[in-house]
């Protein structure tokens, strides 16, 4: 933001702390920035401070044989998964901006990717935090094992934070061996029901895949990218599978190219319009995509079919596209899922509020964040609750 | 006690000698008596009750079928147990959405058995379930032998329903992946009956593996069983379970359940690999392969679904066999990155020899979450106890200093919660006191467990000042 300030980057912890005390202290606002690549997130004011995380960066310590990984915030996940991939293993997340994405900022954001049910989402391989509060403490959470109940999971409480309570600045994370193999397929088919139908039934299979995901951007078509990951004989069975289900159905297979990566960048081309993200029952993913097709401004649709995680570009006439982003998100919540406007054009800022509910459990939430930052200095306008 | 019957009415509130006895105990060592005991059948009871007692300022202890192994359904500053034994149906399978909707009090393998028919399971398996409900496993986050490569409770629970100390009640996340705002799902979850009573949940259920494969590697010494455990993981291979019994174990196994264990192995491993059919066999035959380049002394392969169930039924039956062994038995949950087996592992029989006592060793060698079972007789005297805690918090110490976990599945509860500051320093337990004045402000929900409390843990007020 062209308003902040000051640019803090302090070099660890410690120095994490004190800019964060003297910022309660003085009543200072902060915005807490890994590479930047979420900061279209929220409805968020200028700030007085902004924090980079640039400078706590590195693998502290990985240990093949544990399966475990401990990393500073600031780490690129590129080079995490090249110090990984250097021991055989790495860090089964495929987030959003791969490129540039900090660690730090993957789990305040609970940025997952299209892998989730297959090897779980951020929430679900962190098992250790160590983070900068507001007061300036630094408190640890979790540890270094891979199984651990003592005290409570304040690390869960971290994933998708937005900063709101604090600047994480250490991760350990459970790991895993690099599939032997990997292959895919791209498929076209006509009809929505026999995409969703395919990709369910491909999701249900005996043969778990490692990525199932319907696209439907311009023209009349849907398209499903599957990706199986394992061993070379449960890829193939894997793949025999998925090929079958979409040849009943009528549908072109052809193999995969960097098509989950494109889908995987939905959020960093949607720059104009609206891009809606919601969660949903898996069941619910097929009517609500057929309801975003039909509308006036729908330009794209990403669907995970394996996790229910939808996002919805919407483009054209500003107030259709605010009408639009609106009516899907109650389309979300009448099929009891939840979402929020991800990302907007400039002009929309204003106009069309990230999260136009608040979510369920608003008021314990609020709590939990005059607890952890009683002076509301982290990350002003950020969430819907902080 | 009168104002609960005039609230909730006499057949849901236990006052009597008698009926208060029977909640004085759960899985662990310690107990306390309750002053009474409330069976809501509705989260309306519940919140009625939490008001009263709010209004009155009396401790809530939530209860479910009181297997824990931490104490944390003992109501150590007295008040009032909340046993969910009425709220216990499953309210929705709803087979699409891989989900189903439960009251707290529901049994754990009642729920996989509900699910079987639709192809399903719900994952968490603790030895006790079937016994345990999964209100305990939300509050207890708890593990079981196949949480190795699919997660514990928390890896499982989308949405919560909880009543608050104040009687409010919240509702959180639901069928969905995940909500909007802080996962506070996540945050519940494990919290052990300090942040709220769960008066309904709804879980992920997952459809169960096409095929498995047990197989059963014994072991001259439990070196060899551990090492071999690391190379399996170092061999890309991760198991659905990988279980590890020592020879004391096995013996007090094979005289209650007959499981065929080799009554002469040092150490004994149960391994068990899931998923699609292609590839088991590769995954069976490079595990069979590590095993005997580890000089395992015997490999059995479970060929029928009836010889799997005998060698599970070994290890679940495990710590129930002690009783062959031992009148009493304390068990430990100390968690260690997997890689320090051997050497922890040799240091927890020397923690049982230098206080005389047995120790038999049942546990998840996969995780690193080691079940020393140290063996006492209480007719003995109390120093038995004694020694035997004592044991236990040299293991525990040396789990932390080996960078692990004082616990990784029982919960810390009354039994552990003055070994808190072992593993966390001040500044972590102040930001989890942040969390439970957030939702217990008042400080009801089960008081005494998880944070150490001055008066019972003056012993060890050391530990918190030397770190």
């Amino acid at each position: 933001m062209s308003a902040t300030l000051a640019r803090a980057v302090p070099a660890n912890a410690a120095e994490c702390g004190e800019i964060l005390a003297d910022a309660t202290r003085n009543h200072r606002t902060v915005r807490v920035c890994g590479s930047g690549t979420k900061s279209y997130v929220g409805d968020i004011e200028p700030a007085d401070v902004e924090l980079g995380t640039s400078a706590i960066a590195g693998v502290i310590d990985h240990v093949p044989a544990d399966l475990t990984v401990t990393v500073r915030a600031g780490t690129r996940i590129t080079h995490l998964a090249a110090a990984l991939a250097r021991a055989g293993q790495f860090l089964p997340l495929d987030p959003p901006h791969p490129d540039d994405a900090t660690i730090g900022g993957v789990i305040a954001a609970n940025s997952n990717g299209f892998w989730r049910t297959r090897y779980g989402g951020v929430r679900d391989l962190l098992i250790g935090t160590e983070t900068a509060l507001a007061d300036g403490t630094v408190a640890r959470a979790g540890g270094r094992v891979v199984k651990n109940v003592a005290g409570y999971d304040l690390d869960k409480l971290l994933v998708g934070s937005f900063g709101t309570l604090g600047v994480i600045v250490e991760a350990t994370f459970k790991v895993l061996p690099l599939p032997a193999a990997s292959e895919g397929i791209f498929a076209e088919l006509a009809r929505s029901p026999d995409v969703f139908a395919a990709a369910h039934a491909i999701v249900r299979g005996a043969s778990p895949v490692a990525a199932c995901v319907v696209e439907r951007g311009e023209g009349d078509t849907w398209r499903l990218a599957v990706e199986a990951r394992g061993t070379a004989s449960a890829v193939r069975r894997a793949i025999q599978d998925a090929r079958r289900e979409i040849t009943v159905r009528h549908g072109r297979a052809a193999e995969l190219g960097d098509d989950l990566g494109r889908l995987r960048e939905l959020p960093a081309r949607a720059t104009d319009g609206a891009l809606v993200r919601v969660a949903l029952p898996v069941a619910a993913t097929a009517p609500f995509a057929d309801t975003a097709a039909g509308l006036e401004t729908f330009a794209a649709l990403v669907a995970d079919a394996a996790s229910g995680v939808t996002r919805v570009h919407l483009a054209g006439d500003d107030d259709a596209v605010i009408q639009d982003a609106e009516a899907l998100l109650l389309a979300a919540r009448v099929v009891s899922g939840a979402g929020r406007v991800e990302r907007r054009g400039e002009r929309l800022r204003t106009r069309l509020p990230a999260w136009p509910q608040r979510p369920s459990g608003d008021a314990l939430m609020r709590r939990v964040k005059d607890m952890f930052d009683p002076a509301h200095v982290l990350e002003p306008g950020r969430s819907a609750f902080a | 006690m009168r104002g609960l019957v005039a609230l909730l009415g006499p057949a849901k509130v236990l006052g009597t000698r008698d009926d208060l006895l029977l909640y004085e105990y759960d899985g662990a060592v310690d107990t306390a008596t309750p002053d009474a005991v409330v069976l809501p059948e509705s989260t309306e009871d519940v919140a009625t009750l939490a008001r009263f007692c709010h209004e009155h300022a009396v401790p809530i202890v939530p209860r479910g079928a009181g297997t824990g192994l931490s104490g944390g359904a003992i109501p150590v500053e007295g008040g009032v147990v909340v046993s969910f034994a009425r709220m216990a149906r499953i309210l929705e399978i709803d087979v699409p959405n891989l989900r189903a909707v439960v009251q707290p009090g529901v049994i754990n393998l009642h729920l996989s058995n509900a699910v079987a028919p639709h192809g399903l399971y719900f994952v968490p398996d603790p030895s006790s379930q079937k016994a345990c409900t999964l209100g305990g496993n939300v509050a207890e986050n708890s593990g079981g032998p196949h949480t190795l490569a699919y997660g514990v409770t928390t890896n499982h629970v989308t949405g919560l329903e909880i009543v608050l100390s104040d009687g409010t009640a919240v509702r959180l996340g639901g069928k969905a992946i995940e909500d909007e705002g802080y996962d506070l799902v996540g945050t519940f979850v494990g919290s052990e009956g300090t942040l709220g009573l769960v008066t309904e949940m709804t879980v992920k259920l997952t459809p169960l593996p096409e095929d498995k494969r047990t197989l059963m590697a014994a072991f001259a010494t439990m070196d060899e069983a551990s090492e071999t455990v690391s190379a399996i993981i170092a061999a890309g291979i991760v198991p659905s379970a990988i279980e590890m019994m020592d020879q004391l174990a096995t013996e007090a196994v094979e005289a209650a359940v007959h499981a065929g264990y080799p009554l002469d192995a040092g150490g004994i491993l149960l391994l068990e690999v899931d998923g699609p059919r292609d590839g088991l066999d590769d995954a069976r035959a490079k595990i069979e392969t590590i095993c005997r380049e580890h000089a395992a002394t015997e490999v059995r392969v479970a060929s029928t679904a009836l010889e799997r169930e005998r060698l599970w039924a070994g290890r679940k039956g495990a710590f129930a066999a002690m009783g062959r062994l031992s009148p009493d038995y304390y068990v430990q949950d100390g968690v260690i990155p997997r890689t320090r087996l051997p050497d922890i592992l040799r240091l927890v029989k020397d923690a049982g020899a230098r206080h005389r006592l047995r120790v038999a060793n049942v546990f998840h060698a996969g995780d690193g979450n080691l079940h020393p079972l140290i063996l006492f007789d209480s007719r003995l005297g109390p120093d038995e106890l004694e020694r035997a805690k004592a044991a236990g918090l040299e293991i525990l110490t040396a789990c932390v200093e080996a960078g692990g976990s004082i616990t990784g599945e029982h919960g810390v509860g009354m039994e552990k919660n003055c070994y808190m500051p072992l593993q966390f320093r001040s500044a972590d337990l102040a930001a989890m006191t942040r969390v439970k004045d957030a939702f217990d402000p008042a400080g009801l929900m089960n008081p005494g467990k998880i944070f150490p409390t001055p008066s019972r843990c003056r012993e060890f007020a050391f530990a918190a000042t030397a770190r």
